[in-house]
């Protein structure tokens, strides 16, 4: 902890936090003009506390503990800081001759807290304080003691809202970076798990955390990454997203590069794939990097379900953005210029409610989903109490009001349905909304130029696709190019045992005691296989214990 | 300076995209700007000017599926006449509101006349135009104009050419000889060197008074009925005659188009027994070392049921159905002989042995390529058929057998 804090001061100077009041060092060795020097340098500010104490033997020492309130823990001022000053003075030298010797004793003996540590840096103390903790300053004393007494007001670990499982774990990140941290690692116990701290943001000075597997994230990729976060400068960090765009590969392109997620199992699994995983305060969205075109239709849930089911649902996903993509200019192409290719009966099907409509296909597709965005636009933004009031009038406009009144075909409000629905089928929301996007230019180039076009644009698009990288690894991988090991959690996601490479399963079941191994009746005929397994996985376990021992 | 390097960008992104649209479009046509050929009859007009004589069936799609029908007819038919098929086209497409769309067709009916003169040319336009699909079935409508099988009210589809084309479909799996002959086939029997495809007759059967309005329906026995009926046997691109009975069945037996037919044979003593043979399987093959006697085996294996059982048999006995068997084996082939004999007639090899012939001995081929329907007309053909009676069905003997 104590070296992260060195890291990020170094890094606040390297801001210039120095430059923000034409001032180089508000600490001085008179109390009162160091108190004056703070309040200054924070503008009057009301939500500042100052706590004069007189402490030591007799009471003999000017002392003052400074805490912003709102961001400290009060209990843990009162307590430990302000508490424990007052409660032991014969501990404390009886003059105040040596304040240094006073900090000595009030680290050593007096601070009941797990972090606390002398600074002498102005810009030190100022980002100390605005983060929560509590300094303590002492007359005639050139230094402040830090306390970590963060705490104050923040929202408690819920089920993630964008992100929903059926079964699986319910947790999901908050805005505190400790606090995600804290659920990391609960699922990871492994001293293996690394992690690191920057500041980012010459204002908002974000505490922005990097976390990795040690030797399961490639050297170079951690490198890659700490390189890219050192190299940002702006002024504000509000949201992941800010980050995410200030180190991807490339802004020109609807394809996320870059995976986020609001879980803790997800972002886990991806840590112990060998991702790196970055956690930025104020928000429960972490990035996860790197992230191929794949990763974008995988659901925590996969891995819950049963693998053949998972495998199902895992198509599904792909089919609905192959719908989302093509829905609705497939549908033009092929009744403005591929009228043969449509079965003859639902061809007299189309032209009967054809007959009386106005607009062109193109511009009856153009115009319902406009409507469709505009209603899905309207629907997320809407306050819960009046968003019923949005899917009745959506529901009667788009539904059956348009084609009533003979402006819409009754098949383009399906296939227009049709998309909207599969846009939802999508897993990561990034992803779904590149899907929305790209799929009106292929609806320009459906209308313009039938299947040629959507040929066409379905060429550039994997050659874009192709073009893209996600911090050097290419976005079509493991398709482009092919890695035939890779494909065991792509489009299908096969049983674990087979994806965790030469093991079988009773092997990764590990050793179970006899009395709970459940009786099939057909031990017998498993006998001979089940001693070979359980031999196998009695010597990988001593093996392990040795390990351990040492 | 930085504004009109912009205004430069812009002017030339503008440029690159309205060509774009300029260019677009040029062949979409909005659905409810086509009329859709369901069917099309190409009959004999009077004189070289007027020797196509097209008859389109397009469909009326409002009064089909729509929810404001006006009561009128199902399908319009509309005529145009020219030296070729195309020029006919392009005529009847002035009386068309809409483009004429070809992509559709299920059916093509010709009429008996020009089959006697030739298809070959209209084959042409048929293969080479791009809208038209190769999978349109084909008819010859026996000595009735084209045009009128076209413009017959049916019961079952509100469109005729939907019509006729289920009613090849339900009798090729139910009665026997006609079976799925589409415009590919045609071609390719016309390529068959001193043959000639087989083609679907079609006949209306009934009055014609009134068969092209729904009073046609409104009796239960309609007037006037579109029938499939015999096949059209060709030389060549010419129709030469009719197929029916034994020997249609057994020219659609030797193309191994069958898929189940009733057989019918007269037991000595007991009256008649009904088969119904769902599965035969045909080999040819021939000898021909010397290629201008060459000898044909004709190998068929039938799979078959009893389906109607004069009430004295024993079925239960396998010795009656072994006795049953050659009797079945002499029909089938007695129906390949018939068909064979026609084929010779006709001097038309419209069943395919000379492709066999090629295929054995290619160099003898050569040899007699271009007199084939001569040597045809007098090879020997050996017949081995064989039979097998599978089941009686869900009884065995009939109730009136046991006591």
């Amino acid at each position: 902890m104590s070296s992260g804090r060195r890291n990020m001061d170094s890094q606040a100077e390297a801001a210039g936090l120095t430059g923000r009041g034409g001032r180089t060092s508000g600490l001085t060795e008179d109390l009162d003009e160091t108190i004056l020097n703070i309040r200054t340098e924070l503008g009057e500010s009301p939500d500042l506390k100052v706590r004069r104490l007189q402490i030591g033997g007799e009471r003999s020492v000017q002392a003052a503990a400074i805490h912003i309130s709102g961001l400290a823990d009060p209990a843990a001022v009162n307590e430990f800081v302000i508490g424990s000053l007052l409660a032991e003075p014969q501990k404390l030298p009886e003059s105040a001759a040596n304040p240094a010797r006073i900090q000595a004793v009030l680290l050593d003996g007096i601070l009941e807290l797990g972090d606390a540590e002398v600074t002498d840096g102005w810009n030190d103390l100022l980002l100390a304080v605005l983060s929560g903790d509590t300094a303590v300053l002492i007359e005639g004393c050139m230094s402040a003691v830090l306390c970590d007494t963060k705490g104050g007001e923040s929202r408690s670990v819920e089920e993630s809202s964008s992100q929903m499982v059926v079964r699986g774990p319910k947790d999901g990140f908050v805005e505190s970076v400790a606090t995600n941290i804290s659920l990391i690692r609960r699922r990871i116990k492994s001293p293996k798990l690394r992690l690191e701290y920057t500041r980012v943001g010459t204002e908002t000075q974000t505490h922005v955390a990097m976390l990795y597997m040690k030797e399961l994230a490639g050297k170079d990729l951690v490198e890659e990454v700490r390189s890219r976060l050192n190299k940002i400068a702006i002024d504000e960090v509000l949201e992941s997203g800010f980050i995410e765009e200030l180190i991807q590969d490339k802004t020109f392109t609807p394809f996320p590069t870059i995976f986020n997620s609001e879980r803790p199992d997800v972002a886990a699994g991806n840590l112990l794939e060998g991702r790196v995983v970055i956690i930025i305060d104020g928000t429960p969205f972490v990035l996860i990097l790197p992230a191929v075109f794949t990763q974008f239709f995988q659901s925590a849930e996969d891995y819950s379900q049963r693998f053949d089911i998972a495998i199902l649902m895992r198509l599904v996903r792909y089919v609905s953005f192959i719908v989302l993509l093509l829905g609705p200019s497939v549908y033009i192409a092929l009744t403005t210029y591929h009228y043969e290719m449509i079965p003859t009966t639902l061809l007299i099907n189309l032209l009967s409610q054809r007959e009386t409509v106005p607009f062109p296909a193109f511009v009856e597709a153009l115009l319902m989903e406009g409507a469709f965005e505009i209603l899905r636009e309207a629907g997320v933004r809407m306050p819960r109490v009046i968003g019923q009031t949005v899917s009745v009038v959506g529901a009667l406009i788009l539904g059956s009001a348009v084609v009533e009144a003979g402006i819409i075909t009754p098949i383009m409000v399906i296939v227009i349905a049709l998309t909207g629905i599969a846009s939802f089928a999508i897993p990561s929301y990034n992803m779904a909304i590149a899907g929305r996007i790209i799929r009106f230019g292929f609806l320009l180039l459906g209308g313009m130029f039938g299947f040629y076009g959507i040929t066409l644009g379905l060429i550039v698009l994997v050659a874009h696709m192709n073009s893209l990288r996600s911090f050097g690894i290419p976005y079509l991988s493991p398709f482009v190019p092919l890695s035939v090991k890779g494909q065991k959690d792509t489009l299908l996601r096969l049983p674990l045992w087979l994806m965790k490479s030469g093991k079988t399963p009773a092997q990764l079941r590990k050793e179970m005691p006899d009395y709970k191994r459940v009786t099939t009746g057909h031990e017998a005929a498993l006998a001979p296989l089940i001693r070979n397994n359980d031999a196998a996985g009695r010597k990988q376990d001593r093996e392990d214990g040795r390990d351990e021992e040492k | 300076m930085k504004k009109s390097s912009f205004s430069l960008v812009l002017l030339i992104a503008i440029q690159l995209v309205i060509p774009l649209v300029l260019a677009g479009c040029w062949d979409s046509v909005e659905l409810n700007r086509r009329a859709i050929v369901s069917g099309v009859a190409i009959d004999r007009g009077e004189g070289e000017a007027e020797k196509y004589v097209l008859s389109f069936q397009v469909i009326v799609a409002d009064e089909i599926s729509g929810e404001n029908t006006r009561g009128i007819s199902p399908v319009a038919l509309y005529t145009g006449k020219g030296h070729t098929m195309f020029e006919a086209l392009a005529n009847a497409s002035r009386q068309t509101a809409r483009f004429l769309s070809l992509g559709h067709i299920r059916v093509l009916v010709i009429s008996e006349k020009v089959a006697q003169e030739g298809i070959k040319d209209m084959m042409d336009v048929l293969e080479r135009e791009s809208d038209t699909r190769l999978t349109s079935l084909m008819f010859i409508s026996k000595g009735q104009q084209a045009r009128e099988i076209m413009s017959t009210m049916t019961v079952f589809s509100k469109i005729p050419a939907n019509d006729l084309v289920e009613k090849l479909d339900t009798t090729s799996k139910q009665f026997g000889y006609n079976y799925r002959m589409e415009v590919d086939d045609v071609i390719r029997g016309i390529q068959l060197r001193g043959g000639g495809p087989v083609i679907n007759g079609v006949i209306i059967d009934g009055s014609r008074e009134g068969a092209d309005t729904n009073d046609n329906m409104k009796t239960i026995a309609p007037h006037a009925v579109i029938k499939v009926t015999e096949l059209a046997a060709f030389k060549d691109d010419r129709l030469k005659g009719w197929l029916k009975g034994n020997t249609a069945l057994g020219t659609a037996l030797l193309h191994n188009k069958i898929k189940g037919y009733p057989a019918v044979i007269r037991y000595p003593g007991s009256g008649f027994i009904a088969f119904n043979v769902y599965q035969s399987q045909l080999e040819v093959r021939v000898k021909a070392a010397d290629p201008e006697h060459p000898v044909f085996i004709v190998k068929i294996s039938q799979q078959v049921s009893i389906k109607e059982s004069p009430n004295s048999l024993d079925l239960t006995s396998p010795e009656t159905l072994q006795n049953l068997s050659p009797l079945l084996i002499e029909d089938t082939a007695t129906k390949i002989r018939a068909a064979i004999e026609t084929a010779k007639k006709y001097k038309s090899d419209y069943i395919g042995f000379g492709q066999v012939m090629e295929r054995k001995n290619p160099q003898g081929w050569k040899k007699v390529r271009d007199h084939w329907e001569d040597v045809f007309a007098a090879c020997e053909f050996r017949i081995e058929a064989d039979a097998v009676i599978r089941h009686t069905d869900i009884r065995s003997n009939s109730f009136q057998i046991n006591p």
